[in-house]
């Protein structure tokens, strides 16, 4: 909770930034790249966490790695602030934070679909233009291949569902026929 | 009463006193008539010494009659009033007694009729607690009938639930098999367009 508190405030921080300098793009892409380094690293972690380290040495590996994601100069300031004020640990929480500011300002909603084989992109698409016709957004979908679903999709835009496979058809047909008397 | 009583005492009193002085008198007189020819047999001095005596005895009886006639009155007189009362309260007793037994003897005679009619209190109460206990054993019955009968179409309706539940597991099991082996891709391009267009047209 608290270090969801912190990450909102450093993401409100990097938010009006971001719109001054118009970097939207840019924070959001370094953002999460750093996260998936963070979360998928124990060694990048530890590098930029473990107090046993001197400070110099937690920021100048952060340098390095901004420097390799080519970020620019304030997105590397940003970082080495995060590792100079010892927050280097909410960094997966700003980037989640950050990119629901980024699109919310942008009018944009995430989701998923799944569908029991590879989608084309001309069905995606449609099912994305769907979607953004419910929900008035626009959608920008990730799509997941399960066959446990048999046919069919299962869209989840925020907390809009849109179920459409064959298994849950199935289900709803076993549940009327237990139902029914 | 009580007066005659006293005078008649008075009476006898008196009489004695005469008989005995009548008695000393002719005594006296026999003793006065030998003086003339031969010895005399009694004294008077004697005779005087009689006299006095008589006197003297007299006065010691009329002194005793005088003394004891009221007590010995009154205790004759109480012990009268006695007798009476014991007879009057033996009398109330035997009439307490006459009543008591003609008491009895009523209810001898209604003896019968009395058991005869507790008899027949006694039938009428066993055969109402008869009737009572068919009625309740009806009762028990046709409870454990109707439960009986619950409990049987309990277990006929969870039976068929069960089957249903189990009839629509095989069915959707063999469906899922069915759909998944003969799905093809253009089934399934179909499938999701069909209900974009159900989706979409609902929505809007």
């Amino acid at each position: 909770m608290r270090s969801t508190l912190i990450a909102k405030r450093y993401a409100k921080a990097l938010f009006a930034v971001g719109q001054e300098e118009n970097a939207f793009d840019e924070y959001v892409k370094i953002m999460d790249e750093m996260a998936k380094l963070y979360n998928d690293l124990p060694e990048v972690r530890d590098a930029l966490t473990n107090f046993l380290y001197p400070l110099d040495v937690r920021t100048k590996v952060m340098e390095q790695l901004v420097k390799a994601l080519g970020a620019s100069e304030i997105m590397t300031r940003f970082m080495n602030l995060l590792v100079q004020k010892k927050r280097a640990d909410v960094i997966p929480d700003i980037a989640v934070t950050f990119a629901a500011m980024v699109d919310a300002e942008r009018n944009i909603c995430r989701g998923t679909v799944v569908s029991a084989m590879p989608l084309s992109d001309d069905l995606k698409a449609k099912v994305q233009a769907t979607l953004e016709t419910i929900i008035h957004k626009k959608v920008v979908l990730t799509s997941q291949v399960d066959p446990g679903i048999i046919g069919g999709i299962v869209a989840k835009v925020g907390d809009l569902v849109l179920d459409g496979s064959i298994k849950t058809q199935l289900s709803g047909l076993k549940e009327s026929i237990k139902g029914s008397e | 009463m009580q007066k005659r009583r006293n005078w008649q005492g008075v009476t006898i009193v008196a009489l004695t006193v005469l008989v005995v002085l009548a008695g000393a008198s002719v005594i006296y007189a026999s003793g006065a008539g030998g003086h003339g020819g031969s010895k005399s047999f009694i004294s008077p001095e004697k005779l005087k010494d009689l006299l006095w005596r008589v006197l003297n005895f007299t006065g010691l009886v009329i002194i005793l009659v005088m003394a004891l006639k009221k007590p010995l009155t009154n205790a004759l007189h109480d012990r009268r009033h006695s007798i009476v009362r014991q007879f009057e309260e033996l009398d109330i007793q035997k009439a307490e007694a006459e009543k008591k037994y003609k008491e009895y003897e009523a209810k001898i005679a209604t003896l019968d009729a009395e058991v005869k009619s507790i008899i027949e209190a006694a039938l009428a109460q066993g055969e109402s607690e008869k009737k009572r206990i068919i009625e309740e054993a009806n009762r028990a019955a046709g409870d454990i009938k109707r439960k009986a009968e619950m409990a049987v179409q309990y277990e006929v309706a969870l039976a068929t639930r069960r089957l249903r539940a189990e009839v629509a597991d095989q069915a959707v099991q063999m469906a899922e098999e069915i759909i998944s082996r003969n799905l093809l891709e253009s089934d399934q391009i179909r499938l999701v367009e069909n209900y974009l267009e159900k989706v979409g047209g609902l929505k809007q």
